[in-house]
């Protein structure tokens, strides 16, 4: 897959990548002219055909372990035959070269499902902005709510309103 | 505005780079190993896992090295056919550790990683719902895995059970592009050699693969008693003339031997004078022939 800027006419460049959430993943591009970024929205049927494939969104700087795709895929393992791959040492976000890369901390947990409880950090919500989020489409919802998120954070809003949903609906194609 | 082409990457993924890698993977393996043998039929219930783990005996007491990829992902036999079931594999950087048999076999099989009896292959996903969308590209990944990252060493013969399907050769042809050859296995059956000309026909003209001869196998019953020959299945039924043409061995039918595969006996190693260990010695030959006249 390739992405163009189309005021630009420029290739765009992979910037980041989400860990799954709901099966979803979200890659980021960006163009380097104009820094405008583009969201890619997989849904899971894409994202598991992407997993099967052993491939990695935004490239890899690692090694490929042994077996990993089986290691890290099959549910149905024995315990014992299946050491944990993800070790402190592969997981870190240094590269071999010693650089650091933004998202190889992403791509090394091999889009193992981030379930993670954590702190929220970012605006909350109204009860009737969630009301709204969830008439989205599921496939896309965590992108946009992650999205709404960002707008909010960007705007300084520390709550997520109906108008703020509304004032971020422009940058969106989903309507909410 | 720039078309397909003209942009120069695809963003910085390097899918092709990353595909590249994984055949590289394989092909850095398989400099070890000297012939690669893909054992298949086409129709399920031929007896292709038991010829398997007996061609691979008889080639290891022929003093080979030789291992074997269990290629069916979802329907794993060989490693309790090979008496290897309790293996645990062993990771290091290189690669996995295979199992080994008394004899010094080696072997992968989707069974040694597989948690129980009754534990099928599930692969994680956030949903099994429409899982024939990537499940078939799971299980061709896994067999890549198999091939590259166990570590063979140097090889003689590493041999390949494939499942029923003409679709799986392809699999194997495309991961493995210098195959050294195919042995098709077939039941003096109209049925079974129907769905077994059709991966011939795969094999032969369709990927380009050599043929290194047929297998029938179950052919006829010897008695135990008498020693005559009796057909297992109808009279009628005689092995196509194509078939014949490219016979490597007509195994009979030995009770003997699906027990030896129950319990993990190498069963030409335990009954080497039973007719059937005899074919099954002469078939090992021949392979071995197959590759000798094609140097």
């Amino acid at each position: 897959m390739k992405f163009l800027c189309t005021d630009c006419d420029t290739a765009m460049k992979f910037k980041d990548v989400t860990r799954p959430e709901q099966g979803s993943v979200t890659a980021l591009f960006e163009c380097p002219d104009c820094f405008t970024e583009i969201a890619m929205y997989l849904n899971p049927s894409e994202t598991q055909m992407l997993k099967s494939l052993d491939l990695k969104l935004g490239g890899t700087n690692e090694a490929a372990q042994p077996m990993q795709l089986v290691r890290s895929q099959l549910e149905t393992a024995k315990g014992e035959s299946m050491p944990d791959m993800f070790s402190s040492e592969t997981s870190s976000a240094e590269t071999a070269e010693g650089g650091k890369c933004p998202f190889t901390g992403v791509i090394s947990e091999a889009f193992q499902e981030d379930t993670t409880p954590t702190e929220p950090t970012g605006p909350t919500w109204t009860a009737e902005a969630l009301e709204r989020l969830e008439r989205i489409p599921a496939f896309v919802r965590p992108m946009a709510k992650m999205g709404i998120e960002s707008f909010a954070k960007d705007n300084g809003h520390d709550e997520i309103t109906g108008e703020v949903m509304d004032a971020a609906r422009g940058n969106f194609p989903a309507q909410f | 505005m720039k078309t397909y082409n003209e942009l120069p990457s695809d963003a910085g993924s390097n899918i092709v780079g990353q595909v590249t890698a994984q055949a590289n993977r394989i092909q850095q393996r398989l400099t070890t190993i000297k012939h690669t043998v893909a054992i298949m039929s086409g129709k399920g219930g031929v007896g292709k896992s038991a010829l398997t783990a007996n061609l691979a005996t008889a080639l290891t007491l022929k003093g080979n090295t030789v291992g074997v990829v269990d290629a069916d992902i979802n329907g794993p036999t060989l490693a309790k056919m090979m008496g290897v079931r309790d293996a645990t594999l062993e990771y290091t950087s290189i690669g996995v550790k295979p199992a080994v048999t008394a004899l010094g076999t080696k072997l992968i099989s989707m069974d040694l990683l597989l948690a129980e009896d009754d534990a099928p292959v599930l692969w994680n996903a956030h949903s099994q719902k429409d899982a024939f969308t990537w499940r078939s590209t799971m299980e061709v990944g896994a067999l890549r895995e198999f091939i590259a990252d166990t570590e063979w060493g140097e090889l003689d013969y590493l041999l390949l059970d494939l499942p029923p399907g003409t679709d799986r050769l392809p699999n194997v042809a495309e991961l493995i592009p210098n195959l050294g050859g195919v042995v098709v296995v077939t039941i003096p059956s109209e049925v079974s050699q129907l769905i077994v000309k059709k991966s011939v026909t795969m094999a032969r003209d369709i990927l380009k693969v050599p043929i290194i001869g047929v297998v029938e196998n179950m052919a006829f019953y010897v008695c135990q008693h008498c020693g005559e020959e009796e057909p297992l299945f109808s009279v009628d039924e005689t092995l196509d003339e194509a078939f014949q043409q490219s016979l490597l061995g007509s195994i009979p039918f030995d009770p003997q031997l699906a027990r030896a595969n129950d319990n993990g006996t190498p069963y030409i190693d335990k009954y080497p004078d039973a007719p059937a260990s005899r074919v099954l010695v002469q078939v090992g030959k021949k392979i071995q022939d197959f590759f000798i006249s094609t140097v």
